[in-house]
């Protein structure tokens, strides 16, 4: 769709039906549909990439979450005869490679897709072609990972992937093959999803909106994609190295050759220390959005939390290595490691004070997404505070690679980055779907999760204190212990646990399944919230704002419905929502150019896995898919990002056409 | 309802997206910021690559050592043609902001002219090595080296790609959004590439081991 | 929040904070909270105080966030003062924790230097790790006895209150040396030569387990260290120097002598065997290996577990007299070795029966290309019933 014609306000309004292109570029015609799966597979509106970013993120979760169940069932009692030695090494690798890179990230990117420009008053991104790129290429990138289940068995070096078991002699498979090539086409998608991101913040803000008020889940996701900018790139640089070598017999981690094991290390930890806090800070967003909505107060130190927030994004490329202090860095690297280690606890451990500061003196509606993100308040110290154990050095070489990290760090993204991106989703789906999520199945949804997640990973930190490992396909009666409370039993309860938490998850997805088959609208404001982001329609309009908002405060929403009284200090209602969205409609702007939907970034992303088949298996392939490659980009090049009048015929009496304009 | 008037100054605009000369808060259009942090991170990108170098220099295994192979003169000279070669694009952009298309298209030519003189420098280059023993699974340090320079290479190639569809497209008069801006930010990334390859030849080619 | 809900939370944590309490194994053998030697203790003197004031943060922190959630739930109370923060408070919960943990950082670097200090070494052992199991090499060390290099795997032997410096490193993927006892971890990797301090204040044995993913097995890659008294270990350094005695002829050990020249001395050493011809039997391990080394069988019957120290060598009834004995009574029962009543018939008979099965490794002949043919780990024989019969009665020999 070019042009939407805002109506007069006095007439019916009428969305204009889309026209048919007449000019092609390619083989095909610019798609125009809006309605039905095509609109979906060629949009680049920034929503309904979120939502599909979010449903692709959602499966995976589920991916994820039964490589889990299956890696505790095998653990519930000693010997476990659930899953053989390889499978289990593949099972563990690829849960946690799912979980990191197409559960969380692409989840967090989802919301960050769907509510930035929302919350920065912005049309779209800077860059939608960009964008809907960035989606499929994860699309892609989990799909060829996944592939290999099927092809020779999956990845069985562990998430980490340390060299020189990961190369062609040690695991001889194409598991890695296919990892490592699906996690470079994934990361295409955060190096060009950053770049679009900071630019969309930077440049596109409503008037008014400085940086210091804009809403902090945008300024933290800004945090994120800075992080993102300068990690992929690292990670890259070892999976190219890795690749190479299995592929075309370079010899960087063949230690025969004289390769030092500990640079794969290094290039590793660089990327994996700033992915945690990828992975925290969209979730840390999330939660300081909607502690204050429920408390009806503002976040507690707004320029502490953007500060430490970016402290911690400057800070955390100065502490990957303490992921190597048992890997013979010598004592100077480890004290200095360790210390910065216990340097950036500091800005992450303000944040709570600002959080529980927030809901003191508060007036506390204790809705679904009130529970997720208090839960997170408490999970996420209880997780940090394990952290800052494993940053006294020497006492980390007794815990690092046993289960008392595995605690640590599930508590973190489970109690942590999970749990605010179910805050965010029962916080945000009124405003995305028109409905409300049902309340009293997010509340049992947050107990089964909160129970669950408790009995999981709290008999951890107890299984790793007294000398359980990581990464063990086995354990024996031999080495549990005396007494009742042994090993044997804490993993049998670790177990249980992870049956419970599915319970959770289930619960959710029947609420999603649920609210679909429910007609029952939600109130334009539910939640009575603060940022700009509900100054919209449910769901907002393909163009978002009917008029872009000037903004004279933080919480800007919230100063447009309330005001306070200058000598009593009573803070009185004096609009509501339907009053604001009211007026902005009188106020329309007349033309919206939007930008125009695409078939290019999604041949573009999947001629990528086309390559990288092709060199697992054969070259002529990979070079079928680069010459699709070349030609992708040259028709997006050529390609204006919104189709020109002149390409359209007028619609024909009323009706438009909405399906794809025939080949030629 | 006073106090919703004073916060009702809603800016009617066109909406757009800060590509086509709508003002940025940055001052920055969207193309030139996206440009200059796409550079930023591949300076993260080379640093990874150059670090794996610099470690692995001198593991040479039975092959030939570093400076035995390196040609320095014969290399100077298609450094030297790669750095002319940012001059002719200066002058490009130069041209383009004069709306001079003839000057540009030009400039742009020798630009990428240059530029495949210096990839088939490289392509010289590396045959001549790779005959005199040092190929990319010989040693670590063959590995290192050809995936370094191979990566700065393809960086190239792909600007000189870039340079000839430019040329193509502004002859067709097609160029989407501002014909100056998209010369400015191929230049750009050519001066990157061409800055790289200043500090690669300093590293790889002049410090000694 | 209602109040029946308040109740179960309350009660909740209650049981949750009881449970995690007394939940602890007794006598879980890689326990990292008791320490046995110098090194574990430093560590543990450090990490305590530490996890004692996590402990408190977390609780204080548990408690706020419990009492503000009951108290400003929503009763009906107007829209509350927009506080928008206090920079004195804020500032001052940053300085708070940053000195906490400048004190913590202070003691840690202190800690850290300690740990690595190698100059008051006494004894140094060469460690190795490999898929899947340990060897260890004591240099010539003439001040305990130990006149030529001795060669082992699994239990690292060693004596009490001596600080023993182990050189690490790995023949393919990275390993870690653990004994939490002992010490923390170190990393064994391929091309490097990491250090490692150990000592014991009593006798005893101490179980240790890799804990850097190294494939398969990983999870059947185990070790202990086991601490002798002076005279102890000085006559355990004269029984590895001693060759393995020759089975008397016609017996059962003897043929089983057969079977081992005939298959196992292909990668296993065993010193003092001699062929058939009279000439000593050397293992050829590089040849068939891919890692290159299998473990020296001389006096297996020495230590008491085997493969990768996975499995017991002592029946159950037998481990415990030694693994439980006191620290005065352990050194002899530990010297007396695996005698023929004590021996795991099940576990060393179904190891020769099928290795493979018990323990994953890459020992398919059919599958070996990626290695060239080498295996990793070791095979099925397909040995007969008769053949396992023979070799257990030449093993049990090997003291």
């Amino acid at each position: 769709m070019a042009i939407i014609e805002q109506p007069a306000p006095a007439s019916t309004p009428e969305p204009a039906l889309p026209a048919t292109p007449t000019r092609a570029y390619g083989a095909f015609k610019r798609p125009v549909a809006t309605t039905g799966w095509k609109s979906w597979v060629f949009t680049v509106d920034h929503k309904k990439l979120g939502i599909m970013y979010g449903a692709m993120a959602m499966f995976f979760f589920i991916v994820g979450g039964i490589e889990a169940v299956l890696i505790r069932l095998q653990l519930a009692a000693p010997d476990g005869k659930v899953l053989s030695a390889d499978v289990y090494n593949q099972m563990f690798t690829m849960h946690a490679t799912t979980m990191v890179f197409l559960f969380v990230m692409p989840m967090a990117a989802a919301f960050a897709n769907y509510f930035v420009p929302l919350q920065i008053g912005a049309r779209d991104v800077a860059f939608p072609r960009i964008n809907a790129f960035g989606f499929w290429c994860v699309l892609a990138g989990g799909l060829f990972i996944n592939l290999s289940w099927f092809f020779g068995g999956a990845a069985d070096g562990g998430w980490f992937m340390y060299a020189p078991n990961s190369g062609p002699v040690f695991s001889p498979s194409t598991g890695v093959d296919y990892w490592a090539f699906g996690l470079q086409i994934a990361g295409i998608a955060s190096l060009t999803g950053a770049i679009n991101m900071i630019v969309t913040v930077l440049n596109m803000r409503a008037p008014g909106m400085s940086l210091m008020k804009m809403p902090i889940f945008t300024w933290l996701t800004l945090v994120v994609q800075f992080l993102l900018l300068f990690a992929v790139p690292v990670i890259t640089v070892a999976l190219f190295l890795l690749s190479f070598q299995r592929s075309f017999g370079a010899t960087f981690f063949d230690v025969a050759a004289g390769a030092d094991p500990l640079l794969w290390q290094h290039l590793f930890w660089i990327f994996g220390h700033p992915e945690v806090y990828i992975l925290i800070l969209p979730s840390f967003g999330i939660i300081s959005e909607v502690l204050p909505v429920f408390s009806k107060k503002p976040l507690f130190g707004y320029p502490f939390v953007v500060f430490s927030g970016a402290a911690i994004g400057f800070v955390g490329w100065g502490v990957w290595a303490h992921h190597m202090f048992a890997s013979g860095l010598g004592p100077v690297s480890v004290a200095v490691f360790s210390v910065a280690t216990m340097a950036i606890a500091v800005p992450t451990g303000v944040k709570i004070v600002n959080w529980t500061m927030t809901i003191w003196g508060g007036k506390l509606n204790f809705t679904a997404a009130m529970h997720f993100a208090v839960g997170l308040i408490v999970l996420f110290t209880i997780g940090g505070l394990s952290g800052v154990t494993h940053s006294v050095a020497p006492s980390d070489t007794q815990q690092t690679d046993t289960y008392y990290i595995v605690a640590h760090f599930h508590y973190v993204l489970f109690g942590g980055a999970v749990f605010g991106l179910f805050a965010g989703f029962y916080y945000w789906w009124p405003k995305m779907f028109g409905k409300q999520l049902n309340e009293r199945l997010g509340k049992a949804n947050f107990w089964f999760m909160v129970i669950g997640m408790n009995l999981t990973f709290g008999p951890m930190h107890i299984l790793g204190l007294q000398g359980q490992p990581r990464r063990m396909y086995v354990w024996t009666e031999a080495r549990a212990g005396e007494g009742f409370f042994n090993l044997g039993f804490w993993n049998l309860v670790a177990s249980i646990g992870s049956l419970i938490l599915s319970v959770g998850v289930l619960l959710f997805l029947i609420n999603v399944w649920k609210t679909a088959r429910s007609k029952e609208v939600a109130p334009l404001d539910p939640w009575d919230a603060r940022t700009l982001e509900w100054m919209t329609t449910s769901p907002p309009k393909e163009h978002n704002f009917d008029v872009i908002p000037t903004v004279h405060h933080l919480d800007e929403f919230f100063h447009r419905k309330y005001a306070e009284d200058p000598v009593t200090h009573e803070i009185k209602q004096v609009a509501t929502a339907e009053d604001i969205l009211a007026e902005q409609e009188a106020n329309a702007d007349k033309h919206i150019h939007m930008p125009s939907p695409s078939y290019w970034p999604l041949l573009l992303a999947f001629s990528l896995p086309i390559i990288t088949l092709g060199i697992i298996y054969s070259i002529p392939v990979a070079i079928l898919g680069a010459v699709i490659t070349l030609l992708s980009m040259f028709g997006w090049a050529l390609e204006p990002s919104t189709a020109p009048d002149s390409d359209y015929d007028p619609p024909a009496s009323g009706e438009g056409t909405k399906e794809l304009a025939p080949l030629g | 309802m006073a106090d919703v008037a004073v916060h009702h100054t809603d800016h009617a605009d066109h909406g757009d997206h800060g590509g086509h000369g709508h003002a940025t808060s940055t001052g920055l259009s969207n193309n030139k910021l996206a440009m200059w942090l796409f550079l930023g991170s591949e300076c993260l990108l080379f640093g990874g690559l150059i670090s794996t170098y610099m470690l692995y220099r001198g593991r040479v295994g039975d092959g030939p050592r570093p400076h035995s192979i390196y040609d320095i003169p014969f290399t100077s000279v298609s450094s030297f043609v790669l750095l002319m070669s940012s001059l002719t694009m200066l002058l490009a952009v130069s041209a383009a902001q004069k709306r001079d298309d003839r000057g540009t298209t030009l400039w742009l030519t020798v630009t990428g002219l240059l530029g495949a003189t210096f990839v088939g420098g490289q392509v010289y280059e590396f045959t001549a090595m790779y005959n005199e023993g040092l190929g990319f699974t010989t040693s670590l340090f063959g590995s290192s080296f050809y995936t370094l320079t191979g990566f700065h290479g393809v960086h190239v190639t792909v600007g000189i790609i870039m340079l000839m569809a430019l040329v193509g497209i502004i002859k067709r008069s097609k160029v989407p959004g501002d014909k100056a801006e998209v010369v400015e930010l191929v230049g750009l990334y050519w001066h990157f590439v061409d800055v790289v390859w200043i500090i690669i030849f300093t590293l790889v080619y002049l410090i000694p081991t | 929040m209602t109040k029946s809900m308040r109740k179960l939370v309350a009660s909740a944590a209650g049981l949750g904070t009881a449970a995690f309490l007394a939940g602890c194994a007794k006598d879980a053998p890689q326990d990292t909270w008791q320490p046995k030697g110098s090194n574990a203790q430093k560590i543990d003197d450090l990490q305590k105080p530490v996890f004692a004031i996590a402990g408190v943060i977390g609780l204080i922190v548990i408690a706020v966030v419990t009492y503000v959630i009951f108290r400003y739930r929503d009763r009906g109370q107007p829209i509350p003062e927009q506080t928008h923060g206090k920079p004195a408070l804020e500032i001052g919960m940053t300085i708070l924790p940053a000195l906490i943990l400048t004190g913590v950082g202070v003691f840690t670097f202190r800690t850290v230097f300690d740990l690595a200090k190698t100059s008051d070494t006494e004894m140094i052992i060469n460690v190795t790790g490999q898929q899947w199991w340990w060897e260890y090499d004591y240099p010539v060390q003439e001040e305990f006895g130990i006149t030529e290099p001795i060669i082992s795997s699994g239990q690292l032997v060693m004596p009490v209150g001596t600080k023993v410096l182990l050189r690490e490193t790995s023949r393919d993927v990275i390993h870690s040396y653990w004994i939490p006892a002992l010490n923390g971890k170190r990393d064994a990797v391929p091309g490097r030569v990491h250090t490692l301090r150990l000592d014991a204040d009593k006798p005893g044995i101490y179980a240790g387990q890799c804990t850097e993913f190294c494939g398969l097995s990983h999870a059947n890659m185990r070790m202990e260290a086991v601490a002798l008294s002076k005279e102890d270990f000085a006559a355990w350094v004269q029984n590895q120097l001693k060759p393995a005695a020759t089975p008397a002829d016609g017996t059962l050990a003897k043929e089983g002598e057969a079977v081992f020249l005939n298959q196992c001395v292909r990668c296993h050493q065993v010193n003092g065997l001699l062929k058939a011809d009279g000439t000593p039997a050397i293992a050829a391990p590089d040849e068939n290996v891919y890692s290159g080394a299998a473990p020296n069988l001389t006096h297996l019957m020495s230590r008491n577990t085997f493969a990768g120290a996975t499995w017991d060598l002592l029946k159950k009834e037998c481990r415990d007299n030694v693994w439980k004995a006191t620290p005065e009574e352990f050194g002899k029962k530990y010297l007396a070795g695996v005698s023929e009543d004590c021996l795991n018939q099940i576990d060393l008979r179904r190891w020769l029966r099928n290795a493979p099965e018990m323990k994953p490794m890459y020992a398919d002949p059919t599958k070996l290309e990626p290695t060239n043919g080498l295996y990793r780990g070791m095979p099925n024989l397909g040995l007969t019933e008769d053949d396992i019969d023979k070799l257990v009665a030449y093993l049990v020999t090997l003291k």
